[in-house]
């Protein structure tokens, strides 16, 4: 009923925020069949720019080939104008040819569309349309760049990510925080529960909308609150092209689209509006099950559309930085101001140079602010953070080099995996294919990802043993892995969750069980090394275990030593079931990239129910795509 | 009131101007520095299927509370100083001496590209001026950088 209602709200914004519908328009100046004849109207119809226009699926994904994407009929004009172009084009024509006419307001880009191919003239065509040139007058026009927040610390679902693009208005902007955003979202009510919200996202129960705002406020949510680094990529798209784009994100105010998560969300919609600006692109063809925001950074450079990449570090990366520059000792006064800032007046920060006072001082104010960040304003926090600023002010210091920034995401590896390995399971020699659909795992090649995360979905693993027996091993629905060391600062709760089918240990068998594991933990950072604690939950159902649910608690403790060439990954689990008996595992593994999309993977492993166990080892070819 | 923002975001325009601030939660005159949290939900699966729960506009609104979210051409000093977050940023960088939200500032207030780094440096001097206190809002820091200017012969060209 909710949605309903929000249906109607948005009818009716449409009626408020536009000039009228454009079907109201006044008095056409002839039929479309007087102002341009069939074959030309059949002929534009066609043309790839009207096509991206209408939002026409040209085949790049799998619901409604021909048609539109938009789902909203008074985005058109003709009744069929969702299926065909041409008698949208028709309409369109009749629509916009009296020079006074209100559609024009509507279809600033159609109208440049139609005036450029029928010969109008040009002048003063949108002279009367106040909103549009008021809104107009406000969008920067200089450069338009594609933004790509990456994941955030202790998150490692974000991964996926999320897109927007960003109008400059220079190609040389003075300051960023001046530009504005534009970006495509679902338009959810939080007060849907969480796991609604997640569903309708991906099946496709909200519907998806454009909208513009600025971008300082990017930078806040993404950079300050979740501690996101933020990628920047400068289009080349010329002044041309960039008006075709504007005009046509005005047709598209309050427009909906159908969303769904895995294909037709942020990162597909703002490929089709560059799409508008460039129909040439190649923007939209062999496409997409999974469009991943990693995708689309890859279209674009792939199309030539890239001219180059910024790097804004998050809050924390920021503080890290200057933190790692400071000596053990000043990052333990530093830690200690966070809270006493009464230490600044005593010897133990007075007697540093002013230059470290100053370095000193803004650590431990970032620190501060980070959390400050995530509980509501506190007047101690506010009078702390002053002291430390005024700390800071009083000591100058030259600043430090800005933050190296890491692997881009674009250049990691690819986000599907097939594998072929060979190994032994207890003296059972067999080969196993392996195909996952997404996305990366701790050991898997760092660049480009954050260490010590990792996200998998639909894994799977299947057998052919030497006795001709073929089983399959592992059908992983999700693997959420979040391995996030605790340093001077910050104290981050790492956690796991893993769920699927899987080959389980039972008595002195080998059993297909479904099964939930997951906890949280604790992990620390000694140089490459990355040692971790989590406590572990488990339930699992086995066909032939009796009784048929069976729930286990233990302890799993490992390390990870990611290196750029060779990753090592150590883990021992144990785990105690109510239903009287216990499992243990044990598994090293280090994973070789050859490649930026190959790897050499070699594991073994121990798994015992009670204190039967067996001992299995592979080594595996791995190719992501 | 995520539902009125909701509707607002939905109608496209600030017919709600006086319900919401435009800008959105936390925004406008009587912000103060040093703020906490936002009312941005940072959420797990809203994060995962990016998702929004409204407060999204079409760069329409108009400041009426100091906030205006419309872009550059139109930002002047005020409204971009009551936006969430930014008193804080502007804070660190006139401490520092310098930064982009104090570039977006002086930007915003229309100062010429010559003068900019000696408004960072009149700034940076007058730290204790612009802040005195952890409790200034928006637009007391606003007056106080425009009485700054005004004392300064190089910058009092740039004060109404």
């Amino acid at each position: 009923m909710r949605f309903f209602l929000l249906f109607v709200l948005c009818l009716a914004g449409l009626g408020l925020s536009a000039p009228g519908p454009a079907r109201a328009a006044t008095a056409p100046a002839g039929s479309a069949s007087t102002l341009a004849d069939a074959a030309t109207i059949a002929r534009l119809a066609d043309a790839p720019r009207w096509q991206a226009l209408l939002h026409y699926n040209p085949g790049a994904t799998l619901r409604g080939v021909g048609e539109s994407y938009v789902d909203d009929k008074d985005f058109f004009l003709a009744p069929d104008g969702a299926s065909d172009a041409a008698h949208e084009l028709a309409a369109s024509i009749q629509a916009l040819a009296a020079p006074d006419s209100a559609a024009r307001c509507r279809y600033p880009a159609r109208y440049k569309f139609i005036a450029k191919h029928l010969g109008w003239d040009t002048r003063d065509a949108l002279a009367h349309c106040t909103a549009y040139q008021d809104w107009r007058s406000r969008m920067p026009i200089g450069r338009l760049v594609m933004v790509f927040p990456a994941a955030y610390l202790n998150s490692p679902s974000s991964m996926f990510g999320h897109t927007l693009l960003r109008l400059d208005a220079s190609a040389e902007p003075e300051s960023a925080y001046l530009s504005r955003a534009i970006n495509f979202a679902a338009q959810s009510t939080t007060a849907d529960g969480s796991v609604l919200y997640a569903w309708r996202g991906l099946a496709g129960g909200y519907p998806g909308r454009f909208s513009v705002n600025s971008y300082v406020e990017t930078i806040h949510r993404y950079g300050f609150i979740e501690n996101r680094d933020i990628w920047e990529y400068p289009l080349n798209l010329d002044h041309d092209e960039l008006d075709w784009l504007v005009r046509h994100l005005w047709e598209l105010r309050g427009v909906n689209f159908d969303y769904y998560f895995f294909d037709e969300n942020c990162s597909f919609r703002l490929l089709e509006l560059i799409h508008t600006a460039r129909p040439a692109a190649d923007l939209l063809s062999g496409q997409r099950i999974a469009e991943l925001p990693v995708h689309t950074i890859r279209t674009l450079k792939r199309a030539g559309l890239v001219s180059g990449r910024d790097y804004r570090p998050s809050k924390i990366h920021a503080l890290q930085h200057r933190a790692d520059r400071l000596d053990a000792n000043q990052r333990r006064l530093a830690q200690r101001l966070v809270n006493h800032t009464e230490l600044l007046d005593t010897p133990a920060f007075q007697r540093l140079s002013p230059a470290d006072r100053h370095r000193v001082a803004q650590v431990a104010y970032q620190a501060l602010r980070v959390k400050g960040r995530k509980n509501t304003r506190r007047d101690e926090t506010a009078r702390d953070s002053l002291a430390l600023l005024r700390a800071v002010q009083a000591n100058p210091a030259p600043d430090v080099p800005p933050v190296e920034p890491p692997a881009p995401p674009e250049d990691g590896h690819g986000t599907h995996l097939v594998s072929l390995a060979g190994g032994r399971l207890d003296g059972a020699a067999y080969g196993e294919f392996g195909f996952r659909m997404t996305y990366h795992d701790v050991l898997d090649r760092p660049q480009g990802f954050p260490t010590g995360a990792g996200i998998e979905g639909f894994d799977l693993a299947v057998r052919a043993y030497d006795n001709g027996e073929i089983k399959l091993e592992r059908l992983g629905l999700v693997n959420i892995r979040s391995i996030v060391p605790r340093g001077t600062f910050f104290k981050p709760v790492s956690w796991f969750v893993d769920g699927g089918l899987e080959q389980t240990p039972v008595r002195d068998t080998r059993q297909l069980g479904l099964y939930l594991h997951g906890g949280p933990g604790v992990s620390w950072r000694v140089g490459d090394v990355m040692p971790y604690v989590f406590a572990a939950g488990r339930v699992e159902t086995v066909a032939t275990q009796e009784p048929t649910v069976a729930t286990g608690v233990g302890a799993n403790a490992g390390a990870l030593w990611i290196t750029p060439h060779v990753q090592w990954g150590l883990s021992v689990e144990q785990l105690y079931f109510a239903q009287h008996f216990d499992r243990k595992q044990a598994r090293v593994s280090a994973n070789v990239p050859v490649s930026r999309n190959n790897a050499i993977r070699a594991q073994c492993n121990y798994e015992a129910w009670r204190s039967s166990g067996r001992t299995g080892c592979q080594v595996a070819f791995r190719h992501y795509f | 009131m995520k539902k009125i923002l909701l509707g607002a975001a939905l109608l496209g325009v600030s017919v709600s101007a006086s319900a919401v601030s435009p800008g959105g939660d936390g925004c406008g005159w009587g912000n103060l520095v040093f703020e906490g949290k936002s009312g941005l939900p940072v959420h797990l699966l809203a994060t995962t299927v990016n998702g929004t729960s409204g407060n999204k506009t079409f760069g329409m609104t108009s400041g009426t509370n100091g906030c205006d979210t419309s872009g550059a051409l139109t930002y002047d000093g005020k409204s971009l100083l009551a936006m969430n977050g930014m008193l804080e940023e502007v804070a660190q960088d006139m401490a520092v001496g310098h930064g982009e939200a104090l570039t977006a500032l002086s930007v915003s207030m229309g100062i010429e590209p010559g003068d900019r780094a000696y408004f960072d440096q009149v700034m940076h001097q007058h730290f204790a001026d612009v802040f005195p206190s952890q409790d200034v809002d928006a637009g007391q820091v606003m007056t106080h950088i425009d009485s700054v200017m005004q004392q300064d012969a190089r910058l009092k060209v740039y004060t109404s």
